[in-house]
């Protein structure tokens, strides 16, 4: 993707560590001010036509080794983490909605959770742009904002998103298209080319072969590398080295089994709500206030399945392609927050470990339900999930093939979890009976890794400050999902993206001030 | 009716296969092709290895078989061999490839020839044709006994009547080229036999240069039979292809499938893929568990996915998988790492007698287990009750993933996800997505039990 423009021993403005939503939009914004950007990316690069369309065989997940612990364990693997030039926007679904402003003052409104110290009109003029940017399709009227107005029309539904719009219709909920972060039309990206229009594959999951999904790699990577950044792949960050006053003057990562050591003047680490605090808690590095690993969030993502009597063939099609934002803030449920719905169309090897890890499925029953697949479909949320102090990342004593210890993550479900949980089981459970299906069954699974070196206006109790600067490291910053205050229900990748712009702005007015 | 391609040696044509297709054809769609420079297709000259490759993966795209099998002879296995590389690489017209028959076959590798033989064999078509008394000469070399009279004078018309150039290139260079690299390991079932008083490609050859290809293969000796096997033997040959087709075709994807799998709308690394977990694991894959291990494994699957897997099958794929190492990017915390969790797992269910209960009894035991209940932590000690859940939520979630990503098992359930893309500018998705309209192209949904 790009020849060496940097020699390690050139101090360049900016090293930024991952490749991902946190990582590309800031390596763009600062390559365009005309600063000097290195990024570094685990893994490898790929072009589009490189993906397969298998659920075994993509090699797009973080796969190393995490320990789950908790009451409610929270799976990791191809759900989570990606490993690639792009991060884990090379598998993501892209279902994108907008962060809801009530979910950023939580503490404010409910008494609980953590407002953010961000104002939402600021947030949202950064989230807008990413969706000019990316390429957004959605409906022409959103129920549940007026205003806003998508740059693409929306994808084909698919027969998920058919049978959740009859059922929702029948109880009186509101539901449409999904806005979803792929190109419903071709496209032409900046810097990248062609980017076609979705054919409805159903394999986002496995890496988009036609660029129509987006991701870092076909939109603000082009962006940056058009501009001078230089994107080095299966490049594995293992230290972080400072001079006597304590600031960043370097990283060390491995790669090809050597080591290199980049000079930089400041540090952006984006490598996730794992691999962020994993490499500060082994480093010791930025956590004054302890709070590095503490409040670890992962979405409530219970799913409903069902039988219906149609072929349904839920692969076919954008996965997601319907929502309802009815249940942002459900009046009966007993939960601060609330949850998003969307119907869902998953592949059979996603399926089958969900239906027996989550649902506990096995034996003559599972085959059966298997055996029937094309008759499935399926519901599911993505709820609001409170920080606790309980629920943290530590470092297990087990060491990786970097010699730095693997993380444990400690996740147990709250009244509130238990609360969204039991509220989306009952509702999702009438929108599929309304829909016609039959033998309906729920899973538990919660989604995402959320938190862990969480913003705040205070040194005491927060790891970064709302620019992701670090209390402790002037020049070390952080973007990514880990300095979510809270989780918000939205799905996390776009407001990633957004505070990436955010975080670029914000430290190009402080060079600007000369700080 | 499954497809069997018959490749014939240097020098011959499709004929030497009469007697072999005489016994197979009522169960075989048996198609002998003359290779170019040689029968009737004599006028071709010489076309190199490359060329022959090209040449009879056009043979079978154009004849679309569901099913197949490629027998090579001699020089045609050669061929056989590297057509088989071509299918493993998912190029698209040969996913329906079953198995592969070789019979004193010449190996990828530059083949073994006593350079006294090659220089006395390119004598003969140094300045023309090789006289009735040469094609003589080199049929009895390659023969333990003589052969009928009719059937000796057919295959010397074929000596005499190959294209010159093609008998040349393939002495001077064909034979020469190593390919070995290209080739590689093919899993593919295959059957390698070699005549029992052959001398350069005799069962030593085999085993040397050929074996080491297939991971799967199976030597088998023909004896009282040289070089010629076709003609010499040609009954025990048929009766040896029809039950190695038998055998290889048990294992074979349904023809609906593998045609699927075989068009424009799978990537040709998809393709390969595919093929190749179908394939399993090779014969020498490394593994971790005891024979003890693996069937405790087996009586396990067998309750998670009931006359659905393969146990057998299946515990290998898992075996394999944990003995490499790689995990799916996560373990619960009480769990030793995976390798050592599954063995002590089913060292304890064995030690408390797994195998010899019952299969209600096991069933019983195994929900217990799934739900948690206090009494496993004392039945099944030292792991406690939750430590128990969580492997078998662990094992379950490995054995119904290997299952399902099974070409198998897609066929099963007629899933046709991995038939979007292709290799071409635009990529091939699904047209209609709603309820009740499947495509054309579709594979058939399961019926309902």
């Amino acid at each position: 993707m790009t020849p060496p423009l940097y020699q390690p021993s050139d101090n360049v403005d900016a090293v930024i560590v991952g490749s991902g939503a946190g990582g590309a939009p800031l390596a763009a914004r600062l390559a365009q001010a005309g600063l000097s950007v290195v990024v570094l990316e685990a893994g490898d690069r790929f072009l589009p036509d490189e993906h397969v369309a298998d659920e075994v065989a993509a090699d797009l997940y973080w796969l190393e080794e995490r320990l789950s612990g908790g009451a409610d364990p929270t799976a990791f693997g191809a759900n989570n983490s990606g490993m690639g030039v792009g991060g884990s926007t090379l598998h993501w679904g892209a279902f994108c909605p907008r962060p809801d402003a009530r979910d950023l003052s939580l503490r404010t409104m409910m008494g609980v959770g953590d407002d953010w110290p961000i104002a939402f009109d600021e947030l949202i003029a950064y989230v807008e742009q990413v969706e000019r940017f990316i390429g957004v399709s959605g409906p022409a009227h959103y129920p549940w904002d007026a205003a806003r107005r998508y740059p693409l029309p929306p994808v084909s539904r698919n027969a998920p998103a058919d049978a959740m719009a009859r059922g929702c219709a029948a109880l009186g909920l509101t539901a449409t298209d999904a806005p979803a972060a792929l190109v419903s039309r071709d496209w032409q990206q900046p810097h990248w080319g062609q980017r076609q229009a979705c054919v409805n594959c159903g394999t986002c999951h496995q890496g988009c072969r036609n660029a129509a999904k987006t991701s870092m790699d076909t939109t603000w990577l082009p962006l940056a590398i058009a501009h001078g950044a230089e994107v080095r792949d299966r490049s594995r960050v293992i230290d972080i080295e400072r001079d006597r006053a304590g600031r960043v003057d370097g990283v060390v990562y491995r790669r090809d089994g050597q080591d290199v050591r980049q000079r930089c003047g400041a540090l952006f680490l984006c490598a996730g709500g794992v691999e962020t605090p994993r490499l500060l808690l082994n480093l010791d590095l930025a956590n004054s206030s302890g709070q590095v690993g503490r409040h670890f969030m992962a979405h409530v993502a219970t799913q409903v399945w069902g039988r219906f009597d149609a072929d349904m063939r839920m692969n076919r099609g954008y996965p997601s392609s319907l929502i309802s934002e009815d249940m942002m803030r459900p009046a009966d449920a007993g939960c601060a927050g609330g949850y998003l719905i969307q119907s869902l169309g998953v592949l059979p090897v996603t399926l089958a470990t969900n239906l027996t890890r989550g649902a506990g499925l096995w034996g003559e029953r599972l085959v059966g339900m298997i055996d029937d697949y094309h008759r499935l479909a399926g519901i599911g949320i993505n709820g609001e999930c409170l920080p606790d102090e309980r629920n943290r990342l530590t470092l297990s004593d087990e060491i990786d093939a970097f010699g730095l210890r693997k993380a444990r993550i400690d996740f147990s479900y709250g009244e509130n979890e238990r609360a969204v949980d039991a509220h989306a089981r009952r509702t999702l459970t009438a929108i599929w009976e309304a829909a016609g299906a039959r033998d309906i069954l729920a899973l538990d699974r919660s989604a995402h890794t959320i938190g862990t070196c969480r913003m705040g206006r205070d040194g005491d109790h927060a790891v970064v400050d709302a620019d992701g600067r670090s209390f402790d490291v002037p020049n070390l910053y952080i973007c990514d999902n880990s300095i979510f205050p809270s989780a918000l229900a939205a799905n996390p990748a776009l407001t990633i993206m957004a505070l990436s712009l955010r975080c670029a702005a914000q430290f190009l007015n402080s060079r600007t001030r000369g700080e | 009716m499954p497809t069997l391609f018959f490749l014939h040696a240097l020098g011959a044509s499709a004929q030497e296969w009469d007697a072999v297709v005489a016994r197979l054809r009522d169960r075989y769609d048996c198609v002998a092709l003359d290779m170019p420079g040689f029968g009737d297709a004599a006028d071709a000259g010489y076309v190199d290895v490359a060329a022959a490759v090209a040449w009879f993966t056009r043979e079978v795209r154009a004849r679309r078989p569901d099913r197949w099998l490629i027998v090579g002879h001699s020089m045609g296995g050669k061929i056989a061999t590297l057509v088989a590389a071509q299918a493993r690489e998912g190029v698209a017209g040969l996913s329906g490839l079953a198995g592969v028959v070789l019979v004193a076959a010449s190996p990828p590798a530059p083949e073994p020839m006593d350079e006294d033989r090659r220089r006395q064999m390119l004598g003969w078509f140094a300045d023309g044709p090789a006289s009735e008394a040469q094609a003589r000469t080199f049929v009895a070399a390659n023969v333990a006994a003589d052969l009928p009279p009719a059937m000796e004078a057919r295959a010397v018309a074929d000596v005499r009547r190959s294209h010159r150039q093609a008998w040349l290139g393939w002495l001077e260079r064909g034979s020469r080229e190593d390919w070995s690299e290209e080739a590689g390991r093919l899993p593919i079932p295959a059957l390698i036999l070699a005549g029992g008083e052959d001398g350069d490609l005799g069962e030593e050859a085999q085993r040397r240069w050929n074996l080491p290809h297939y991971p799967n293969g199976r030597i088998a000796v023909v004896a009282d039979a040289a070089h010629l096997l076709p003609y010499e033997q040609p009954e025990r040959l048929a009766d040896l292809i029809a039950a190695h087709a038998e055998h290889a075709l048990a294992s074979a994807l349904p023809a609906a499938f593998l045609n699927l799998l075989g068009s424009a709308r799978v990537s040709a690394q998809t393709r390969r893929l595919l093929l190749e977990r179908h394939a399993g694991p090779a014969a020498d894959a490394r593994t971790l568990l005891t024979d003890r291990q693996v069937e405790i494994l087996k009586l396990l699957i067998a309750h998670v996915l009931p006359d659905a897997a393969d146990p057998a099958d299946l515990a290998r794929r898992i075996d394999v998988a944990l003995a490499s190492g790689e995990g799916d990017g996560w373990r619960y915390a009480d769990l030793p790492p995976d390798a050592s969790g599954w063995t002590m797992a089913l060292d304890l269910l064995d030690q408390h007698g797994f195998a010899d209960q019952a299969a209600a009894a096991r069933e019983d035991l195994l929900r217990s287990i799934a739900e948690g209940a206090d009494t496993v932590g004392v039945r099944l000690a030292p792991w406690t009750c939750r430590q128990w859940q969580h492997w078998f939520a662990d094992a379950r979630g490995e054995i119904v993933r290997q299952w399902m990503a099974l070409p198998r098992t897609m066929a099963r359930i007629g899933y046709d996800g991995f038939a979007v893309g292709g290799d071409d500018q635009r990529k091939q998705g699904y047209v209609r997505t709603g309820a009740d309209d499947p495509e054309p192209w579709q594979l058939s949904a399961r019926r309902p039990a």
